[in-house]
């Protein structure tokens, strides 16, 4: 790759950058013309055989670009989901190309995708999805400790920092409140420097205040620490957060719009679903 | 009702599959035990039958009445009765008998089989019209015909290595005698092929040895077809001379011989038994663990039955009844895998030199209700339990997410009823620290309060579950998170974790606390014995009612490179209403061969009307160094006054008091005799040279035992070996139930936490990764259980040791750290192996099980 990508490991400088929270730091993801974070082609998804054969994807073909916050909006059933799982390396393909960082999904085998999640891939569930037997903070490092990796004692302070967790970490889950624990998913998914976060529904078990803030965090991470952010939601006020909305529809990219607001999301959306592309 | 029931049963085939095998286990041996009890019997029976086939009627000398035992002279069993017998209506055919027994040295100079005079029988041969005795058909050679040769039967011969021309050394009761070997005969006597050995002599030996010259010890009659035995008893009894002979018909005698050899064998079922007893004991804490697992899994379910308008009752039955399908399933599986059971048990219980007969399968409704009973009553019982916990679910718990944790009151009372428990049991144990012997009530009380320790140990270990794992997660801890997940894992349901360590809990408490004791008794006793003993050689007759003869006294104290030869007389001491071993010795020469420690007086003072005591026997009779006591010894018929001159350290090779041999012998049973010599070496000790002279000395008479004191010491731990294999058995059983509920457990842990498994795929564990979590957490439960179990079985051991330690001066605890060692190793490895499947599972599954909201 003659241009040279951002290693996928961060380099030493860039780590320091980052937690700098240098709002210009974010220049080197954000660089257009550059290998995106993840990147669907010609992808395909065909559940079932026979005649009991479903197509949920059919021919994706889309970007994700490095320090962008993308929301991907869609009715149910028109396959958000499942293309979130076939890029996250969670559902395996029927058919196309999906690369994470350059790397193809479709080359790697069980243990190689196990570690690219581990290693490249950050998640915030809908329902938070915290260990209970573990500790805010053992959640938070997690993913660094199935790697065998230590955190980094300043990068540490500084995520918990930023979602406002300082004084919650030796809680459980249960002792906290929804808006907490999904803060603690959101520290868990940034705190390895993936090179993309997939977000489904984050906001979905969340009150509007509580939702609002956490996608704040979400945003921070890309605006500030130069996270990749991918969510997966149906709610045009969630969306709106985001840099660019992605519109999805019987399995197909249907629309896009840049920098939007919560009202033209929904006309868009409104305009979909009353085409007979959602089911409700 | 019974289709829910049903439905329910084969929704969680897996997993009830597992509590069909613990259960199965149980009933296997419980109807494997009676099946092979009742075959073994019938083996016998028809064994006993057939001998007696063509005996109608046996005339015996009468018994003469109590008390008037010298008026034996007369014996009236002779050929001119016989003729006599002959002539009476009925009778086919006369067949008298000259029965005793003898014991036998196998070709290799070793006695045969030599135990109980029963089990080595001896007969007359005693041809009939056709010079052939119908008992006996000989398979090879001829009868014998003179005081000079014998006959065996063939188990008798291929035992011994005996061939046709060898001469056999034997005694009866007195001497040692060479025969040479005539014929081989087959037989069917019960007694012969349980086990003992058979020797036939002509008939006038026999009756030299077994009765009088002309004389006989039975005459069996054979009646036509047709007779009836009673009636033809009471014709016979006619031509009797009354009062000295009897008519018993051979039925009689059948069912009397088979009586005998039941109670003979009637031990061969009691370890199964026991086995039987702890699986099921084990298996019932499965399938509570089990059925509580379901019933905490179908909450919502049940909740949802309940609010639509099903009563507690109706709950409760439903899972009784899914109990009661399973306890049936299980219960046929057990019985079908019981009959395999019963069919190895003789190969596994017989010996070489202690066969069982061989017979089919008997099957009996005992068994079957037997297997019926067990299966379905246990597993019912223990579903009782979950069954009333289910009827507690309020219907509001439908809409209720998250389960509840048992209440802070309820944890409160397990911990007070277990505390209390643990005071009782171990105050029952500690209660016995000062006594001084182990007699009947001190040993319940010892049973009781282990049984209330290990009661303690069950309800406690919900509560114990917490530290001890935080304790055992240090070293989890260090395998990194996966360790750190499963000890977490482990922590989450104390309850459950507890319940299913307890299956290991309570076999490694019993194997732990078996193995210490079995260990510090077998020094305790090497110790005793050996510090007991000065001789170098003990020779020794089998039965007390037998001595050693002079001459061999004499030719044992003249072999080379023996020192002193001390003759010692036992005989019985009846005191307060206790029968006491005494022996006689020679108070010059006792300090020679045997070791004594006296704590007050000596032995030097010994001779008629005054003895010296153990510690033990004069506690009992209260009893000091010139204190009196009147007691009786030996065939002496009065009670005498004896004076204490000495009291010593209780010694085996003493036994409970010393006489002076004269006094001792002139009592003793076989006036005259001697029962022991004790040997000292020129050289002080034992070698192999040594012991072949010695027993040359003694004619290789097969009546006595030549024994060095490392012999002495093997037989006094001889009953330790049953004890071992009791402990491998029950350790060995109780793994198999362990793994069997652990594997349980986790499968349903893992069904449970399928998302979170999947959240853990999803953020990157590996599938090792996701196999090492629920290994450990196995290891984990399985190594809590071993704790548990090692301490109480430890603290166990410990506490009934005391009891031993009054018993057995020289008892100290000795844990035998190599087991302890192992057991600790093997359990969690158990743990380990238990888990393969449901890690297996758990690393099958996918990480979109996370993510996918249901």
């Amino acid at each position: 790759m003659p241009p040279t990508p951002p290693a996928p490991q961060p380099s030493p400088s860039l780590r320091s950058s980052r937690s700098s929270r240098l709002p210009g730091a974010t220049g080197v993801a954000g660089a257009s013309g550059a290998e995106p974070a993840a990147r669907a082609a010609g992808l395909t998804k065909v559940y079932g055989t026979g005649d009991h054969q479903v197509t949920a994807l059919d021919e994706v073909t889309v970007e994700f670009a490095r320090g962008r916050f993308t929301a991907v909006m869609g009715p149910s059933g028109s396959g958000k989901s499942t293309l979130m799982h076939c890029m996250a390396g969670l559902d395996p393909v029927t058919s196309g190309s999906v690369r994470i960082g350059g790397v193809e999904l479709a080359s790697l085998n069980e243990r190689a995708l196990t570690r690219l999640r581990r290693d490249k891939v950050g998640f915030v569930f809908q329902g938070f999805n915290l260990l209970p037997t573990l500790t805010a903070a053992e959640n938070i490092v997690l993913p660094l400790r199935l790697a065998g990796r230590k955190p980094e004692a300043a990068w540490l302070a500084a995520v918990t920092g930023t979602v406002g967790l300082a004084d919650r970490l030796g809680h459980r889950p249960a002792e906290l409140s929804g808006g907490q624990q999904q803060r603690v998913a959101v520290a868990r998914a940034l705190l390895s420097r993936p090179e993309i976060v997939f977000a489904d529904e984050p906001t979905g078990n969340l009150d509007s205040r509580t939702g609002a803030e956490v996608l704040g965090f979400l945003r921070d991470s890309v605006r500030e620490l130069g996270q990749t952010v991918v969510m997966v939601t149906h709610d045009p006020v969630a969306a709106a957060h985001a840099d660019r909305v992605v519109f999805l529809a019987d399995g197909r990219v249907v629309d896009e719009l840049h920098e939007p607001a919560a009202d033209a999301v929904l006309a868009r959306m409104l305009r979909f679903e009353s085409r007979g592309g959602g089911h409700r | 009702m019974l289709r829910t029931a049903l439905r329910n049963v084969l929704a969680h085939k897996a997993r009830l599959l597992l509590t069909v095998l613990a259960v199965c286990l149980g009933v296997a041996f419980v109807s494997g035990t009676l099946v092979f009890t009742d075959s073994s019997a019938a083996a016998y029976r028809a064994a006993a039958s057939k001998n007696y086939a063509d005996t109608a009627v046996t005339v015996l000398p009468e018994d003469p009445p109590p008390g008037a035992a010298a008026d034996r002279s007369a014996p009236a069993l002779d050929d001119a009765l016989a003729r006599r017998l002959a002539a009476v209506p009925g009778v086919t055919a006369v067949r008298p008998s000259a029965d005793g027994s003898a014991t036998l040295n196998a070709a290799d100079g070793t006695p045969l089989r030599a135990g109980q005079a029963w089990a080595n029988l001896a007969a007359a041969y005693v041809p009939g019209k056709d010079a052939k005795d119908p008992r006996y058909p000989l398979a090879e050679g001829r009868a014998p015909r003179n005081g000079t040769e014998l006959a065996v039967d063939s188990g008798t011969a291929t035992a011994g290595g005996f061939r046709i021309g060898d001469l056999v050394t034997l005694a009866t009761d007195g001497p040692v005698m060479t025969k040479r070997l005539v014929g081989i005969v087959t037989t069917q006597d019960p007694r012969v092929t349980a086990g003992g050995t058979l020797a036939l002599f002509d008939r006038a030996t026999a009756q030299k040895l077994f009765a009088s010259p002309g004389h006989y010890t039975g005459i069996d009659l054979a009646a036509a077809p047709g007779t009836d035995p009673s009636a033809l008893a009471d014709r016979v009894a006619t031509v009797l001379p009354a009062g000295r002979a009897e008519a018993v018909t051979g039925a009689a005698q059948a069912a009397q011989q088979t009586v005998l050899v039941d109670t003979l064998t009637r031990g061969y079922a009691k370890l199964p038994l026991i086995f039987a007893g702890v699986s099921l004991f084990i298996g019932s804490f499965l399938i509570v663990n089990t059925f509580t697992m379901l019933v905490t899994r179908r909450t919502r379910e049940i909740a949802l039955l309940r609010a639509i308008g099903a009563g507690r009752r109706q709950v409760v039955n439903s899972v009784l009844l899914e109990a009661l399908l399973v306890g049936l399933a299980a219960s046929a599986a057990g019985f079908v895998l019981g009959l395999g059971i019963a069919a190895v048990l003789p190969d596994v219980l017989s010996t070489a030199a202690d066969p069982l007969p061989r017979g089919p399968l008997v099957i009996g409704p005992r068994p079957v209700l037997a297997a019926l009973g067990v299966g379905v009553g246990v597993t019912v019982l223990a579903a009782w339990l979950p069954s009333r916990r289910a009827a507690k679910v309020a219907p509001l718990e439908a809409l209720r997410a998250a389960e509840q944790p048992p209440s802070a009151t309820r944890t409160r009372i397990r911990g007070a009823a277990g505390l209390v428990l643990l005071v009782l049991g171990a105050g029952l144990l500690v209660s016995l620290t000062g006594v001084k012997d182990a007699s009947v009530a001190n040993l319940q009380r010892a049973m009781a309060g282990c049984g209330i320790l290990v009661l303690a140990l069950l309800v406690l270990a919900p509560l114990l579950a917490a530290p001890v794992i935080r304790l055992t997660g240090r070293l989890t801890d260090r395998f990194g998170i996966t360790g750190r997940l499963a000890g977490q894992n482990a922590l989450r349901d104390p309850r459950r974790t507890a319940a299913t360590a307890s299956a290991l809990m309570i076999s490694t408490a019993l194997v732990a606390g078996l193995a210490v004791l079995g260990n510090s008794t077998g020094q305790a006793l090497d110790r005793q014995a050996a510090a007991g003993l000065g001789a170098d050689y003990v020779i020794s007759t089998r039965t007390p009612t037998t001595g050693v003869d002079p001459a061999a006294v004499r030719a044992v104290a003249g072999t080379p490179g023996v020192r002193t030869a001390t003759a010692v007389a036992d005989s019985t001491l009846v005191a307060g209403g206790h029968v006491r071993q005494i022996s006689g010795v020679d108070a010059a020469t006792v300090n020679d061969v045997i070791t004594l420690d006296f704590v007050s007086g000596s032995a030097t003072g010994l001779g008629p009307g005054r003895i010296a005591v153990s510690r033990t026997l004069a506690r009992e009779q209260g009893l000091r160094t010139g204190s009196r006591l009147a007691a009786r010894m030996g065939s002496d018929q009065a009670l005498r006054q004896y004076t204490v001159v000495g009291v010593y350290q209780d010694n085996p090779v003493a036994h409970d008091a010393l006489g002076a041999r004269t006094e001792v012998q002139r009592h003793a049973y076989a006036p005259g005799s001697v029962q022991r010599v004790l040997v000292r070496t020129v050289s002080g000790t034992a070698s192999p040279v040594t012991e072949a002279r010695l027993r040359t000395a003694v004619g290789r008479n097969p009546l006595l035992t030549v024994q060095d004191r490392q012999a002495l010491v093997h037989e006094a731990a001889g009953t330790l070996g049953n004890l071992l294999t009791l402990m491998y058995g029950l350790f060995a059983l109780g793994a198999v139930i362990a793994a069997l509920g652990i594997a349980n457990t986790l499968a349903m842990s893992v069904s449970e936490r399928t998302r979170e498994i999947g959240v853990l795929r999803a953020l990157g564990m590996d599938r090792s990764g996701v196999r090492r979590m629920v290994r450990l957490e196995a290891v984990t439960v399985a190594a809590f259980g071993t704790l548990l179990g090692l301490a109480g079985g430890l603290f166990g051991a410990w506490e009934v040791g005391a009891l031993a330690n009054g018993a057995i001066a020289q008892y100290t605890m000795v844990p035998p750290w190599g087991t302890l060692l192992l057991l600790c190793l093997v359990s969690p490895a158990i743990g380990a192996l238990a888990a393969a499947l449901p890690a297996h599972r758990a690393a099958a599954l996918s990480p979109l099980k996370a993510v996918a909201e249901s």
